[in-house]
């Protein structure tokens, strides 16, 4: 792609698991969220890469230094090397989009980064220093209120952003979202992997498994309710490549997420005002890489029947729905709006 | 419709973008980027020269002169790696600077925890007469009990109700050379309806809700105006406060996670800043931690429930497990420090 001097402005899903952009000039981006540096001077000839980003750096991990950098949805606390891997994550998917960092005749860049509104709450400074070179000018917005401002989803609606460390909740009330409007869970994606994990380990003790191997299974065949086949792995069982049938572990593990959700979901509602509850549980709209969980619209529906019924869509695009939102609310805003939010 | 949407569209906008504006305000001291530039050459010898001075020399590693905590420990020979890390602690010898903590090794041995009140002093009271003394003693004997697994020596300011001064805890804790001093609190504070968590590390605040807390919270400090000037000048000791923002940080996120799946009303405030006497007065990382509002009766139902305060002590020992697991990079396992337990008091 041609880079271009003319102000172009993106929006950006940063997510635990896998992170997306969408930019104006039409290219549109997914990536695991992974960072990596070379671990000594031998991984970095073999890699031939002073740093890794994504798949690339998920598959050579035994070489690299990884970074998973985003913990539970907020840049993980303590270590300098998170926070240079979130600068990573952003300059890549930003060089994806075909925009070069500090290149002279590259136009003025104006991002909206959607982060689970855990992250929104008590991160957002460090999230805004994290972009100071990547961007000119960022606004940061909760990562529901991205996908619902993308669907124009802005009255009497919930969405819920089921992502790898986080299930975020926001009602739209035809405001922007206030804090008793959001909601966080630490049970998503992550949580059901390390369940699958222990279930794992507990009842196959003699397979050996690592949790990328539950991660890829977890996308494959993950699922609530009834199972579409059986889930049969192929795994090393004291060094021989055997069987499992992993079909009631997997069940169990992704229905370990539905009661809180359910009780957030129940909890929110009774907050909007009575004479819209009715709307709102009608309008209940999933996003996330973790709403494609097969059966988990019905599971919540099922929810709401004790309340008098509901109904659950997925978006049409999990991925991209965040970012593409933030796309949206990056072409709205005005000029003189971006002036004030440059870095 | 469609004109419908767009106000609604152009309305929340405009409230998103003040909330970000206010975000930038309140951070205008603009951080500096995270990926430095390779320096030329011929800076390294400078440098290294510098950064070795750096490190022989005490009473620069931290301002006004004071004599760094003595758990941050190194070799001035092998410690000084010449790489970008070393770049951030070579400054001219006149600038008191910031201590990096990749530049020392910091070990953590030794923790005193500090049930807040008790005795006379009960503290917070909730409307259904339960102590703010009695519940930070229950979950600090919990949290000890905890970390009685490990090899890292756990002390106590208290471990019966009695009554303790503000500056006997911090004695205690200096005299000890303690390398992380934990304090447990209960909030009250109004309109009653909320349930806050807040965190705190030492430093100066503006706000006077804080100020207000801390006034109450060094009400039985035994510290004189004089004291507390002399305490106040240590404020700025970057790298204490550093690592106790850090400590404060693990510990509120764990108390917040693990707190709010059972108690969804709870109110993350987050971590702070705040003057409390015994934050200012240890000389090692410290964190305040208001674990609870005695002000909100379905809290105090909540901590009437001998779980409830597990929950606490277990969000809490996790806090500090992370924050030591952290503490040198990922290759520093907790598991190291976790051996054997010990268990005096102010009170032996």
């Amino acid at each position: 792609m041609e880079e271009t001097n003319e102000t172009i402005c993106i929006g950006i899903d940063l997510g635990t698991s896998r992170s997306s952009i969408s930019a104006s000039n039409g290219e549109r981006h997914v990536v695991d969220s992974y960072v990596g540096w070379p671990l000594d001077m031998v991984a970095r000839k073999l890699v031939k890469k002073t740093v890794l980003v994504g798949r690339e750096a998920l598959d050579a991990r035994s070489m690299l230094d990884l970074r998973r950098p985003l913990e539970r949805g907020v840049i993980k606390d303590g270590s300098a090397k998170d926070e240079e891997a979130v600068q990573e994550l952003l300059r890549h998917l930003i060089s994806l989009i075909g925009i070069k960092h500090k290149s002279k005749t590259r136009g003025k860049v104006r991002a909206v980064v959607g982060v689970p509104a855990e992250a929104f709450r008590v991160s957002r400074q460090r999230l805004r220093s994290a972009m100071d070179g990547v961007a000119d000018s960022v606004m940061l917005v909760s990562e529901p209120f991205a996908v619902a401002y993308g669907l124009e989803a802005l009255l009497h609606a919930m969405i819920i952003d089921i992502g790898a460390g986080t299930a975020d909740f926001c009602v739209m009330q035809g405001r922007y979202p206030t804090e008793a409007d959001q909601r966080t869970l630490p049970n998503a994606g992550d949580s059901i992997d390390e369940r699958l994990l222990k279930l794992m380990q507990d009842r196959h003790p003699e397979a050996q498994v690592s949790i990328h191997m539950i991660r890829d299974w977890k996308e494959k065949w993950s699922f609530v309710g009834e199972p579409k086949s059986r889930v049969i792995v192929t795994v090393p069982a004291k060094g021989k490549a055997t069987e499992f049938d992993i079909t009631d572990e997997m069940r169990a593990a992704c229905e370990s997420i539905l009661p809180p959700i359910s009780e957030t979901l129940i909890d929110l509602l009774s907050r909007v005002e009575p004479e819209y509850q009715d709307q709102v549980r009608n309008n209940i709209i999933l996003a996330g890489g973790s709403s494609l969980i097969s059966g988990l619209p019905d599971a919540i529906e099922k929810a709401c029947s004790e309340l008098g019924g509901g109904r659950v869509t997925i978006v049409n695009d999990p991925i991209f729905a965040g970012s593409d939102g933030g796309l949206s609310i990056a072409r709205d805003a005005s000029s003189a709006d971006w002036d004030k939010l440059s870095l | 419709m469609e004109n419908n949407v767009a106000e609604a569209k152009l309305r929340i906008l405009r409230e998103a973008i003040r909330s970000n504006v206010e975000v930038v305000r309140k951070g205008r001291v603009k951080p500096k980027p995270l990926l430095k530039p390779t320096p030329p050459l011929w800076l390294w010898g400078s440098l290294l020269v510098a950064s070795v001075t750096y490190l022989a020399v005490p009473s620069l590693v931290v301002s006004r002169g004071k004599e760094p905590s003595s758990k941050i420990s190194g070799d001035t020979t092998s410690a000084a790696p010449i790489d970008a890390q070393v770049m951030q602690a070579a400054v001219p010898l006149s600038t008191p600077a910031r201590l990096n903590r990749a530049v020392l090794p910091l070990t953590v041995k030794r923790i005193v925890i500090d049930p807040g009140h008790g005795g006379k002093q009960h503290g917070a009271i909730s409307e259904s007469g339960v102590s703010e003394k009695d519940i930070t003693l229950d979950i600090a004997l919990r949290l000890r009990r905890l970390m009685e697994n490990g090899s890292l020596e756990v002390l106590m300011t208290r471990d019966a109700d009695e009554t303790l001064g503000l500056e006997k805890r911090v004695a205690f804790a200096n005299a000890h050379k303690a390398d992380l001093f934990v304090s447990i609190h209960v909030n009250w504070m109004e309109p009653r309806e909320i349930r806050p968590l807040e965190t705190y590390y030492v430093g100066a605040t503006n706000d006077p809700a804080v100020i207000k807390l801390a006034s109450i919270e060094n009400r039985e400090s035994g510290y004189s105006l004089a004291d507390y000037r002399r305490l106040l000048d240590k404020i700025y000791l970057d790298t204490r406060r550093d690592e106790s923002h850090r400590l404060a940080t693990a510990i509120n996120s764990e108390l917040y996670q693990s707190l709010s799946l059972i108690n969804p009303e709870l109110e993350n405030r987050g971590v702070k800043m705040a003057p409390f006497a015994v934050l200012i007065g240890t000389e090692m990382p410290a964190v305040l931690a208001e674990v609870f509002c005695l002000s909100n009766e379905d809290d105090v139902k909540l901590l009437t429930n001998a779980d409830y305060r597990e929950k606490i002590a277990q969000a809490l020992f996790r806090g500090i497990l992370s924050y030591t697991n952290n503490l040198n990079g990922p290759e520093k396992k907790v598991a190291e420090l976790w051996k054997k337990p010990t268990k005096p008091s102010v009170s032996e």
